[in-house]
């Protein structure tokens, strides 16, 4: 009845963007990304990403509400670098694990004999 | 001269880089590091399930626990264990990944990878006992032989067209001939593909430009053609439209291209302890195959080719007598996943286009931040 329609969960409305950046007023080198449509997927997999950094001091991920799509990771630094670097090279790392991971499954899925090779590209 | 000295310098500090993996080598007490690589299965409770992924977590003790993408190469390896066409399974090993990355890519996997399923049904005709919505239901979860990459998405106030909506007609009446009855059961494979596009085109508001031939040159079908969506008597008829859109997993679940996408830990079985005499013999006939005696000891063999002992492991190392001689634990960085797809794609298609979606992730989010 009120219900939200099915696509508010993945479509970014036109006056939001994707990720928005929120300077923590009280804490030196804290911001709050507030990343819309995301869930858990990305929630966690970045912030694993981000506590593996030698210069973060915090970072954590909550769903504030089911029903709003969206994501905040909190992210506190040394100071060395801006909130706003150190989850961007989290990021960096993490599309370039992905990408080992692909071309070494790919290679593996040749090694083992696929009949439906054409599919992969 | 200070440019040469500075390039000295330079020279010294990169030695000093180089050779500082050599100094990490002095590892953590073996156990910190028991409990930050394994998952200690107990009786009741699993002890260090929590992944030690904080870099400054052994910082007291001198050790760096960042990620670094060297690392990273030196301990992932991919290895791919069972390749079942007929069944449309994929099992392999990902060894030397933090499980959020695994189940990032088994959510991925459920509800993120699209494909194409029926989504609005309209009925001309139902005289069956099965309710009209019911069915729509039941038409919705078939599966169906399309390669969703050939549609575009179908979203909000989109007008249907050969673009993004596949169109299948069912139309079935049961009969009596003699004694017997002609199709009482209505099977996925009644369903048929109508590349011309919808036949009610001014009640379904869809409209063809072309045939659709050209996108599909080999035609499509639901994958499987022997699941049963209802059954009639004779005199009864049903005669509907089905409409398939492309869609994702997290919207509704008939979109999921996989049956079930999940990971396991390595197990390990330890001994503690060396075990002889009669105790090895007792153990050994407690876990056939799985211990073996040789020259008067207890020796473990595979685990993974014992599965159904595991858990008699974990009660075994829970009993007074076996405690202090056998534990089973479980690799942290080590998954054994499992994907296995409904028959629309190859699990390997699916597990590379899920990776896909998410290095896609990772660029929208770093346009952004």
């Amino acid at each position: 009845m009120n219900a939200p329609d099915r696509y508010e969960k993945f479509v970014v409305p036109e006056h939001l963007l994707k990720v928005e950046v929120r300077k923590d007023t009280k804490v030196a080198d804290a911001a709050t990304f507030v990343i819309q449509r995301e869930d858990h997927t990305v929630g966690n997999l970045v912030r694993m990403q981000l506590l593996e950094d030698k210069d973060i001091m915090f970072a954590g991920y909550k769903i504030p509400h089911p029903l709003q799509y969206q994501l905040l990771i909190k992210v506190q630094t040394n100071g060395s670098k801006t909130p706003q670097r150190a989850v961007q090279s989290a990021i960096g790392s993490l599309e370039e694990e992905l990408r080992d991971i692909r071309e070494k499954f790919l290679a593996d899925v040749a090694r083992f004999g696929s009949g439906e090779e054409s599919m992969l590209a | 001269m200070t440019d040469e000295s500075a390039g000295k310098r330079r020279k010294k500090q990169d030695g000093k880089a180089t050779a500082q993996p050599a100094r990490e080598e002095p590892s953590l007490p073996p156990h910190l590091e028991l409990q930050r690589t394994h998952v200690v299965a107990g009786a009741d409770i699993n002890a260090n399930t929590m992944s030690a992924d904080a870099a400054n977590m052994f910082m007291a003790l001198g050790i760096d626990n960042s990620w670094s993408y060297e690392k990273f190469l030196k301990g992932f390896q991919l290895r791919i264990n069972k390749m079942d066409k007929e069944n449309a399974t994929l099992e392999f090993d990902i060894i030397g990944i933090d499980a959020s990355i695994a189940n990032a890519l088994r959510r991925i996997l459920i509800s993120e990878v699209p494909t194409m399923a029926i989504e609005h049904v309209f009925f001309v005709n139902n005289t069956s006992i099965i309710a009209d919505e019911m069915l729509a239901h039941r038409l919705g979860l078939v599966p169906l032989q399309v390669d969703p990459n050939l549609f575009e998405w179908k979203q909000g106030e989109d007008v249907a067209s050969e673009r993004n909506t596949i169109v299948m007609g069912l139309n079935i009446a049961c009969r009596r001939e003699g004694t017997k009855m002609i199709n009482t059961d209505v099977l996925s494979s009644e369903l048929k593909w109508l590349p011309e596009g919808s036949e009610l085109p001014d009640e379904t508001l869809c409209r063809f430009v072309s045939s659709q031939a050209e996108i599909l040159p080999n035609g499509m079908a639901p994958t499987v053609d022997n699941i049963l969506l209802a059954r009639l008597r004779p005199g009864q008829c049903i005669h509907l439209e089905a409409h398939c859109i492309k869609g994702q997993g997290r919207e509704h679940a008939k979109w999921s291209p996989v049956a079930t996408a999940w990971y396991r830990l390595n197990p390990e079985v330890v001994l503690l302890q060396e075990v002889g005499g009669d105790a090895a013999e007792d153990l050994a006939a407690e876990l056939p195959g799985l211990i073996v005696v040789q020259d008067g000891k207890a020796c473990v063999t595979d685990p993974r080719a014992h599965d159904i002992l595991l858990e008699k492991v974990r009660r075994l190392s829970s009993e007074e007598r076996w405690a202090p001689y056998i534990q089973l634990r479980k690799r942290k960085d080590h998954f054994i996943f499992t994907v296995e797809s409904t028959g629309i794609l190859p699990p390997e298609v699916l597990l590379q286009r899920a990776l896909d979606i998410m290095i896609h992730k990772c660029q929208e989010l770093l346009k952004d931040v």
